[in-house]
């Protein structure tokens, strides 16, 4: 009975059209929204050296110092056109350099436009100048140890740049796609919910149905629970091979574990909505309501629709991070992606497996009664 | 003597302050179709649900096949097939996957449900819509399906809640030529509805319910002779003079007269040629009438008499 239950709510989870739409197809559209939107800023100014012109206007041994050390790297930072003023308004002006470093007493920069290039530019000038002492004296007691100091100073900026610090992957929206795969897995709700309204007497005819059946409860209820998080798996499986391998969006790290961290995600999702459900006698309209509110509140929360929210959230309220399971679910991606350990990446997995178990105790808790007060 | 196939003692169900059922008793034996009767309100649905075990409730006892009911009773839960007042199936399934998921909740052999399935199929002349969803069935269709998915499992006592609600005349016909067939066939049913044409017409016995109380319970004849109206006679009659209305009302077997305007209505108790009785009267007064009726009393009349109200009138 519970294999003929699994395989009748596979069939049904499956052939909803909501399903389809949100789980499958709606991930799809937004993660190729999001590449057409981000691809190209990211390939064309955060990988590419960037282009100055250098104009000398009197003798800076440590500014010039700085700038060869930049400019001579593997993967330099900076490509370098020293030239005269005049050429290099003209080089600035035809879009050839991103800016123009005079270098005088110090260094000035010259921009013509806005952008991460240029905002580039600016850090590595501020920061020149905060650390033009430490560069004199470097060059005064211990000129061996520079290219220490201005690789220290050049890792800074990339710092500022969002750049991860792994090189495997220097994706600077990758968030991004960590946050929708973190959507779809909490959306996994609806197929909880459902599972939770199909099963209560007090909930649904259906429901009714079911609880007269000769059928024990805890058979359809565990089927309706392991064929929502197979059809939720589904989903998730497809949504991470549709952006790493159709939209080439570089995760990093073990793509098997990436697939783990996805599935155990739609796990969760589908236990939030068989405990949302679970609970009160709210129709299932206003149920769903609850939890596609609590949804988005929760993605909106991660950085979803707002990338930087997260990080005014670290700051000013860091146990929203904490404990908001659609954050949970992306840091693990972004643990996975960040460090070569996985210890913070289990630490993530274990909160999961937390919320997941406690939100399905508490929906079979609520949903276990024999006999309703009223139907 | 017939076993019994449900017992109800002494049922109370109340929600709040409200008493759904009050002392609520009740014997049905194996192979009748067993009616309850009751407006919308009266207790009907809430006394199936008790019995269903779905219900929880504060005073009584319900035994079914001779054993307790329990929500765990699934032994018991085996032999019944429930149709419930609203459809109740799944609408990303075919006809054919509904049916065999609800006859998989009783029956696991999957060659047995196979035919199980099958015979539904035909006996609720679905064959043709076996692939279809039941979105695009027509509402009299979807019913049978509902019944089809209740049945399924052939189950001994079957509990019918008025499954005829909204239905077109064609597929009420057909549904309950089915319901007799099933009774043909040895199982005990359980009908609730409020059209009593419907319960005189299958029922080997009716239950009226009212306010949560059984207020009368028999055969339709039994009931119908539960009170004094054995005719009525109606006719259509623009003027009345009220020395003519008093002769009408003094006639033999004559209890009670009503005029309208429009309308004269007599109840008569027992007798014979009551109506050549009353239009004698009109003729000898010289007084012209149009249409005239003769019917003998309804389930409505015996509602009428005990309660005071129509059975179509009474509200939730």
């Amino acid at each position: 009975m519970f294999r003929h239950n699994l395989a009748y709510e596979l069939k049904e989870v499956l052939r909803v059209r909501e399903f389809i739409l949100w789980l499958m197809l709606f991930p799809i559209i937004l993660g190729t929204l999001f590449k057409v939107a981000f691809g190209s800023i990211y390939s064309k100014e955060v990988f590419d050296t960037i282009p100055v012109a250098v104009v000398r206007t009197s003798d800076n041994q440590v500014a010039e110092e700085f700038l060869k050390g930049l400019s001579e790297e593997e993967k330099p930072m900076l490509a370098t056109t020293y030239t005269d003023a005049e050429n290099a308004k003209q080089l600035l002006l035809d879009g050839d350099v991103e800016g123009i470093l005079t270098i005088g007493e110090s260094i000035e920069l010259t921009v013509s436009r806005t952008g991460i290039l240029p905002t580039m530019l600016q850090e590595l000038v501020s920061r020149y100048k905060l650390y033009e002492t430490v560069i004199r004296d470097t060059i005064a007691t211990d000129p061996a140890s520079l290219q220490t100091v201005l690789a220290k100073l050049s890792a800074e900026v990339n710092a500022c740049r969002d750049t991860s610090p792994k090189a495997d992957n220097p994706d600077v929206y990758v968030q991004y796609f960590y946050n929708l795969i973190a959507m779809v897995a909490i959306c996994g709700n609806m197929t909880g919910l459902h599972v939770s309204t199909n099963n209560q007497a007090n909930q649904s005819i259906l429901g009714a149905r079911k609880n007269c059946s000769a059928t024990p409860k805890g058979i359809y209820l565990t089927a309706g629970l392991l064929g929502s998080c197979i059809a939720q798996s589904v989903s998730m499986v497809l949504c991470v091979t549709f952006l790493r391998f159709v939209l080439q969006v570089n995760f990093g790290g073990s793509l098997l574990l990436l697939y783990l961290a996805a599935i155990l995600s739609g796990c969760l999702g589908v236990a939030f909505g068989f405990f949302i459900g679970s609970i009160g006698k709210m129709k299932h309209e206003g149920k769903s309501a609850i939890a596609i509110t609590v949804s988005m509140v929760l993605c909106f929360l991660s950085g979803l629709m707002m990338g930087n929210i997260k990080g005014i959230l670290a700051v000013k309220a860091p146990w929203v991070n904490r404990f908001n399971p659609v954050a949970i679910i992306s840091d693990s991606f972004y643990c996975l992606n960040m460090y070569s350990d996985y210890r913070r990446f289990i630490s993530k997995v274990i909160a999961m497996l937390i919320y997941t178990a406690v939100f399905t105790a508490l929906g079979v808790l609520f949903t276990r009664r024999k006999k309703y007060e009223s139907i | 003597m017939k076993p019994t196939v449900v017992k109800i003692d002494n049922l109370v169900k109340r929600y709040g302050e409200l008493v759904a059922l009050d002392h609520f008793s009740l014997e049905i034996k194996e192979g009748e179709i067993f009616g309850l009767l009751g407006p919308n309100g009266s207790g009907k649905t809430t006394t199936i649900n008790c019995l269903l075990s779905l219900l929880s409730f504060d005073k009584g006892e319900i035994e079914v096949f001779g054993k307790e009911m329990t929500p765990t009773s699934y032994d018991i839960k085996r032999e019944i097939g429930v149709i419930m007042q609203n459809v109740a199936v799944m609408d990303e399934l075919t006809v054919r996957e509904n049916i065999d998921y609800f006859c998989g909740l009783y029956i696991a052999d999957k060659e047995k449900r196979k035919a199980c399935v099958e015979e539904a199929i035909k006996f609720v002349g679905l064959e043709d819509f076996v692939n279809f969803r039941p979105k695009k069935l027509s509402g009299g269709l979807l019913r049978r399906l509902n019944i089809a998915c209740g049945i399924a499992h052939k189950p001994k006592l079957i509990i019918l809640d008025e499954p005829t609600v909204a239905v077109d005349p064609q597929s009420r016909n057909r549904i309950l030529e089915g319901i007799q067939e099933l009774n043909r066939e040895g199982a005990t049913v359980i009908y609730t509805s409020h059209y009593m044409e419907e319960v005189e017409q299958i029922c080997t016995r009716i239950a009226i319910m009212d306010k949560g109380r059984k207020i009368a319970e028999g055969t339709k004849d039994e009931l119908k002779g539960m009170i004094r109206n054995t005719e009525s006679v109606s006719i259509e009659i623009l003027e009345l003079p009220e020395d003519v209305r008093e002769k009408i009302a003094h006639l033999p077997h004559v209890y009670e007269t009503d005029y309208d305007g429009t309308k004269l209505t007599v109840r008569c108790s027992g007798g014979r040629h009551n109506l050549i009785r009353i239009l004698a009267v009109l003729q000898e007064a010289e007084l012209g009438f149009g249409r005239v009726y003769s019917e003998l009393p309804t389930l409505n009349d015996v509602f009428l008499e005990i309660t005071g109200t129509a059975l179509r009138d009474s509200k939730e």
